[in-house]
């Protein structure tokens, strides 16, 4: 999932209130007047951060399946098996800050 | 009354020029001093000496000449000759010459009829009920915003009209692609302006709150009939919100959306 120059605002300060247009930083149209003076550089570093951890979750979950599948692998194989599979796919995508 | 034979298109009834006889049968025709060409002798009354004369047998028509059937003298005295109709030919009328007044046409005629194919004068323009013009805007640009109060995120969504009459409404037509909030659960929402004014009766034109499943954005759209009360311009803004705070509206997530305002008349 695209993580949004809006998210990415919303991440540094929830209660920004801020408008964009076409995705681009340079339409940014604050409404509460940026009172903390949150940079172009600071947004873009947050979405890129945000987007990278999204990446990792997106095929963290590719990885364990669907609900289903997953339900099917603990019948089969049981709890603690389930339990190494989880941590070997977190093992194989690693957040940034874990 | 009927007519026997052809009916005269107009009728020129010319009472012409005396002539003094002399003795010869053949004399010139005037009126006014100017030669006078009768169609026949049927369309002529002639009196010579107290009597009609009958046309044909007692004289001619030749060109702007009369011809009696034989010469009268000094002493004859032609006492009128009438021309009863000539059949005339008005061709073109020359320009700036058929006034209304001629018209047979039924009506009123005046400055707000025209005249219509079956020659009565109607009431130019529209009718109640009836559009009058049709201003539209379209945007295919994404917009976005995380305020809790409407704005208009820079959407080109902008519409001036000119109502040509205060009593005239305007249908205001919303269409909205690919919109909604980032998040379940939190309200995106969008409405129209006039000015400062919401005209929406209630949460504006669309609500899209996605509480479960499915996708966070769609199409959605509504339509007012706003009675703006005015001749002057007038602009119908899109705006949008997300009503919540802390979360994104969003619109134009893949496709255009448009705003449509029609002049109805009232």
């Amino acid at each position: 999932m695209k993580i949004y120059i809006c998210t990415a605002i919303l991440a540094i300060k929830k209660d920004a209130q801020v408008s964009c247009s076409g995705e681009d930083i340079n339409t940014l149209e604050w409404h509460d007047g940026n009172p903390t003076n949150i940079t172009n550089q600071q947004i873009l570093a947050k979405q890129s951060e945000l987007q990278a951890l999204e990446d990792v979750i997106s095929k963290r979950i590719k990885e364990y399946g669907s609900i289903a599948e997953q339900i099917e692998f603990i019948t089969e194989n049981g709890l603690d098996a389930w339990q190494s599979k989880v941590q070997a796919i977190k093992n194989k995508y690693p957040k940034e800050n874990n | 009354m009927a007519y026997i034979g052809k009916q005269p298109t107009i009728g020129n009834f010319v009472k012409l020029d005396t002539i003094t006889t002399s003795a010869t049968a053949t004399y010139n025709l005037t009126n006014g001093g100017v030669a006078f060409s009768p169609q026949s002798p049927n369309h002529c009354i002639v009196s010579l000496n107290g009597v009609i004369q009958s046309p044909t047998t007692s004289f001619t028509i030749s060109g702007s000449t009369i011809v009696f059937a034989s010469a009268l003298t000094a002493s004859d005295v032609i006492d009128f000759i009438l021309v009863l109709g000539d059949v005339l030919n008005i061709g073109t009328p020359s320009d700036n010459t058929v006034s209304l007044a001629k018209l047979t046409a039924t009506g009123t005629k005046d400055a707000t009829t025209f005249l219509r194919g079956d020659n009565t004068f109607a009431t130019a323009g529209a009718t109640a009920g009836q559009v009058i013009q049709v201003v539209q805007a379209t945007d295919s640009t994404a917009r976005t915003t995380t305020s809790n109060t409407f704005v208009d995120a820079s959407s080109t969504l902008t519409v001036n009209i000119t109502p040509s009459s205060a009593s005239n409404k305007i249908l205001v037509i919303l269409m909205l692609c690919g919109f909604g909030a980032d998040t379940q659960n939190t309200n995106a929402r969008a409405t129209v302006f006039r000015g400062a004014t919401d005209i929406s009766p209630s949460n504006g034109f669309a609500d899209n709150n996605i509480v479960s499943g499915g996708s966070y954005y769609v199409g959605a759209g509504n339509s007012v009939l706003d009675t703006p009360n005015t001749t002057s311009s007038i602009t119908y803004q899109f705006k949008m919100q997300n009503s919540g705070g802390g979360n994104t509206a969003r619109v134009n997530n893949g496709g255009f959306s448009s705003l449509t305002c029609l002049e109805i008349k009232g």
